[in-house]
């Protein structure tokens, strides 16, 4: 592995300007960081990987139909079996009509899409004109393709619309990077993808795929330990995306399976000596 | 994962003015995902004692079907129901008798003993008793319990007031455990009357 020693000169990560090598071009060399300074770097690495690894404990699912991409998110953060947040924002606003989900670390999504965003802007701004989803989503997969095998944890998805019309994307901490129709990430997908599979068309207005988004985070929270919180629905349209709802699952359980008063005998004893 | 978070489990007891009150969650689970959100974890031995079980699910059914058929004899042998006393050592003198392949479960158990006076008391997976004047606490949520009771908790509560008490420290604590919760299920026990209760949860 090639060390850069770019990175000495200035305190901020190096995004290409001022780099020495001809290979890469103003906007895909990817930033340096500083490496630890250890005796045993593998074993160090080894210990990072372990620390972020158990933490997809998330449900998140974004799919297109007729009228755009509808991306929805839990809010529980979990640290093995104690749930340290029920209000963390899982879906980071990239721009204002590309959205990405987060699952995986906190702080990588965080810093990773914040990067995306930037180079989002350098590209517009160096094109005169958006960049594709698709575009957006391989410039992230191949910075995340870089950092293999060094402990990131990030299974992102990248929802946007761009002049082709609605785009869709899967990428992950592996380096893979997936193109379809509907996709749900985290530890409550399996349940997420019953509930959403067995009611997609793709003829459904936003209101129904609303519901639909909402009903499949509910039966993930419901049933995956490692998910609840929040249930917050976003819809991409052609003028970009929109916060559509964010419920609380308690709530929701109450409102799709309300409870019927049942008087129950009661037990009177005397107590017997 | 551990296995006493196999299941995931939270049970609590709490003593009152001539009553206690014992509590536990609902949700059986396999690790992450949710099997069951109606799980017996507490049981009535007899009219006065009571004994929750937290930790794996199938050594708390086991335990309980093996305290039942002792309290049975001991009932045919003595004619009248056990102290809660001597039950506690009972079940530690059970557990103990497994030291080097043990139930994987912690018991808590509460009962009214001599003069209506509340008895609480818990015990590890090899039947250390730990008594108690306030509350006992164990399962998956034992720390969050230990908080909320700690900061709720008043001496010489009456029935009514317990029975809130005890609620809001369960709720409170399993809303911060991912592996316990999905409801609650409360035991109210005075002289005259047990009353069992239902909780509305956070079923996520």
């Amino acid at each position: 592995m090639k060390l850069d020693t770019s990175g000495l000169e200035t305190t901020m990560p190096v995004i290409g300007f001022g780099s020495n090598s001809e290979m890469l071009d103003g906007f895909s060399s990817v930033p340096s960081f500083d490496l630890p300074r250890t005796t045993d770097f593998d074993g160090f690495q080894k210990k990072a990987v372990e620390m972020v690894k158990p933490a997809k404990g998330t449900t998140t699912l974004a799919f297109i139909f007729k009228e755009g991409v509808m991306v929805a998110a839990d809010s529980r953060a979990s640290m093995g079996g104690y749930i340290s947040s029920q209000s963390v924002k899982k879906i980071i606003e990239i721009n204002p009509y590309m959205l990405g989900t987060m699952a995986g670390g906190a702080a990588d999504c965080q810093f990773w899409h914040r990067n995306l965003g930037i180079k989002c802007r350098l590209h517009e701004l160096a094109n005169k004109r958006r960049i594709s989803v698709s575009g957006a989503s391989k410039l992230l997969a191949n910075m995340l393709y870089s950092y293999r095998g060094m402990g990131l944890s990030v299974g992102t998805m990248i929802a946007g619309w761009d002049e082709t019309g609605p785009g869709l994307y899967y990428v992950d901490n592996e380096g893979g990077r997936l193109k379809g129709d509907r996709f749900s990430v985290g530890s409550g997908s399996p349940y997420a993808y019953g509930v959403l599979d067995s009611g997609y068309k793709f003829d459904m207005s936003v209101e129904e795929a609303s519901e639909l988004a909402r009903r499949s985070i509910y039966h993930a929270t419901f049933r995956d330990g490692a998910s609840g919180g929040v249930a917050s629905v976003y819809h991409v349209g052609p003028q970009g995306w929109k916060k559509l709802s964010g419920d609380d699952v308690g709530e929701l359980h109450y409102h799709y399976y309300p409870v019927t008063p049942v008087t129950a005998e009661h037990v009177m004893e005397e107590a017997a000596e | 994962m551990q296995i006493f978070e196999y299941n995931g489990s939270a049970v609590v007891a709490m003593v009152g003015k001539n009553c206690f009150a014992i509590a536990s969650d609902r949700r059986l689970g396999v690790q992450l995902q949710t099997i069951a959100t109606d799980f017996q974890r507490i049981s009535k031995i007899h009219d006065r004692v009571f004994i929750g079980l937290s930790g794996l699910a199938t050594d708390v059914q086991t335990l309980y079907q093996r305290l039942v058929f002792r309290h049975k004899l001991y009932q045919l042998r003595e004619e009248r129901d056990m102290k809660p006393e001597t039950f506690a050592s009972l079940v530690s003198a059970i557990l103990y008798e497994k030291r080097f392949g043990p139930y994987l479960c912690q018991p808590v158990i509460a009962g009214l003993g001599d003069d209506d006076k509340p008895f609480i008391c818990t015990m590890d997976s090899i039947g250390a008793k730990e008594l108690a004047k306030d509350f006992v606490v164990s399962g998956t949520a034992s720390e969050s319990l230990y908080g909320a009771c700690e900061a709720m908790y008043k001496p010489d509560m009456e029935a009514e007031e317990l029975f809130e008490t005890i609620s809001q420290a369960l709720l409170s604590s399993v809303d911060r455990d991912c592996l316990s919760g999905w409801g609650g299920h409360v035991y109210i026990v005075t002289p005259t009357e047990i009353k069992e209760r239902i909780l509305k949860g956070r079923m996520d």
